[in-house]
């Protein structure tokens, strides 16, 4: 199941395209494999289908969906990319800012790290054969 | 001739009292039909309606519906008396807007209680759940029956009313062919808010127990829309088969016009309107209980409280906040389209009496 906040301050395509990322890494739909159609997902979200257009077209520019014209978006076999050197970099504040907030409500470091890693190990697990 | 034992016009009169009284007790239940978080189509915290200020509201709503249902029911007697059987219609339209305005007034009583709904939407991204109950086959039962029907009479040869100077007119026949086309229509209409409901519907929740009872109230409505084609299938057939007796047919089904009615309305009543009459489990109960979740639509897109107009929301069909069933959000060109096929059967009808160019049967 995919949710998204309305009241959220990020864009709703950059969420919907999140959840489906993390479905698509965690080997949910494989390869070949068809999506919702735009319009299905945005009635089910009642939210406008160019939102959901604009994230599947991201899915898309980032390899994981391949859009075909009356035949929705269909799940492409995805190499794993070679991390460049500003990979890291995309991640660390996003990261820093999710701990510190996590830090903030009460969270123990120790809890944080063991639960990074295991969401980590799940996501790779699952999505290796 | 035959002369019926009852003047056809007191059956129709009847019929239409009866939905009458239906539609009076059908308003008096209605606030306790609706969503537990939904009031008077008002978002409101779940547990308004059982706080002493939702119940004060509840009792002055009927006793306004009961003032202005009884106001309607005199100007609809006078009109009767004054114009004869044939405002009876009218005084059920006068009915119903007597009961919007008591709706109306209340629904400005709870506004000032309105809470902030949930902005979190969820989707299910494996399996939609698009049924339509008796699949295809069932959904063009209708059409072949009525094609059946076109058949046997072009086969058969319907009769022409003898015109002036006993010359044959073709107006039994222009009435047949035009009478087809306009059920035909109706078909269309029918079967496009039965694609829509399975199709079109934005669902309130996308999984668990909440989800298995909003597809249960969701087939169920379109059991009773699939019940509406084959009812207009069965007058349609029943008029064109018996020839010059339409007065005898149409009297013949309008008692099972009521007790079609009645029944969808009493099955509709106990689901209630999403299915939330239906029992659920103390999870279910708990999870709904922290924070209004209501149909998950704004409250400032409901126009008067029952017209959905929302530019950013794809569905066509939403679930009605005053109501069992859907309404249409009028933002989308589809809901237009499928209000325009509604709409074409009676303009059919208005044009066969002002055109004479319409495609005549058997011709």
């Amino acid at each position: 199941m995919l949710r998204i906040d309305l009241a959220s301050r990020a864009p709703v395509y950059e969420q919907i395209a999140n959840g489906l990322r993390a479905e698509l890494v965690s080997g949910k739909f494989s390869p070949g494999e068809k999506l919702p159609t735009v319009r299905a997902l945005a009635i089910n979200f009642g939210v406008h289908h160019n939102t959901v257009a604009e994230a599947y077209r991201q899915l898309a520019n980032e390899g994981w969906l391949e859009l075909k014209r009356h035949h929705g978006a269909i799940v492409r076999e995805r190499d794993r990319p070679a991390a460049g050197p500003d990979t890291m970099e995309r991640f660390t504040r996003p990261l820093r800012e999710l701990i510190a907030k996590a830090l903030a409500d009460g969270l123990s470091p120790s809890l944080l790290a063991r639960e990074m890693t295991e969401t980590a190990r799940r996501l790779e697990g699952k999505a290796s054969p | 001739m035959i002369h019926l034992p009852i003047d056809t016009r007191i059956i129709i009169a009847t019929t239409i009292s009866g939905v009458a009284i239906l539609y009076a007790v059908l308003f008096w239940f209605m606030p306790c039909l609706t969503r537990h978080d939904l009031y008077f189509a008002v978002t409101v915290t779940p547990g308004f309606r059982d706080e002493p200020k939702g119940k004060s509201i509840l009792r002055q709503y009927r006793l306004e519906l009961m003032v202005f249902t009884a106001l309607a029911f005199i100007a609809f007697a006078a009109g009767v008396g004054w114009f004869g059987v044939g405002f009876v219609s009218a005084g059920l339209f006068i009915e119903l807007v007597a009961s919007f305005i008591a709706f109306y007034l209340a629904r400005q009583r709870v506004l000032p209680y309105a809470a902030q709904p949930t902005m979190i939407r969820e989707a299910e991204l494996h399996g939609q759940n698009r049924v339509i109950p008796g699949g295809w086959i069932a959904a063009s039962g209708p059409f072949i029956l009525l094609a059946t029907c076109a058949g046997y009479l072009w086969i058969h040869g319907a009769q022409s009313d003898p015109g002036a100077g006993g010359q044959p007119n073709g107006l039994a026949i222009h009435g047949l062919a035009v009478y087809l086309l306009f059920t035909t229509a109706r078909l269309a209409a029918l079967t496009l808010v039965l694609y829509g409901l399975s199709h079109w519907v934005r669902p309130v929740y996308a999984g668990g127990l909440e989800r298995a009872r909003e597809l249960k109230f969701r087939r169920t409505v379109s059991v009773i829309v699939l019940g509406m084609e084959y009812y207009v299938t069965l007058q349609a057939s029943w008029i064109v088969l018996v020839p010059r007796r339409a007065d005898l047919a149409t009297v013949g089904l309008l008692p099972l016009v009521f007790v079609f009615v009645l029944v969808a309305i009493v099955v509709l009543a106990r689901l209630g309107q999403g299915g939330s009459r239906m029992p659920v489990g103390d999870d279910a109960r708990v999870a709904s209980s922290a924070v209004p979740v209501g149909d998950r639509t704004p409250d400032r897109y409901w126009k008067l409280g029952i017209f959905y107009f929302n530019r950013d929301d794809s569905a066509v069909f939403v679930e009605k906040r005053f109501g069992l069933g859907y309404s249409l959000n009028f933002a989308r060109p589809t809901a237009w389209i499928t209000l325009l096929l509604i709409l074409i059967a009676p303009l059919i009808a208005v044009l066969a009496h002002l055109s004479r160019f319409l495609p005549k049967l058997g011709v």
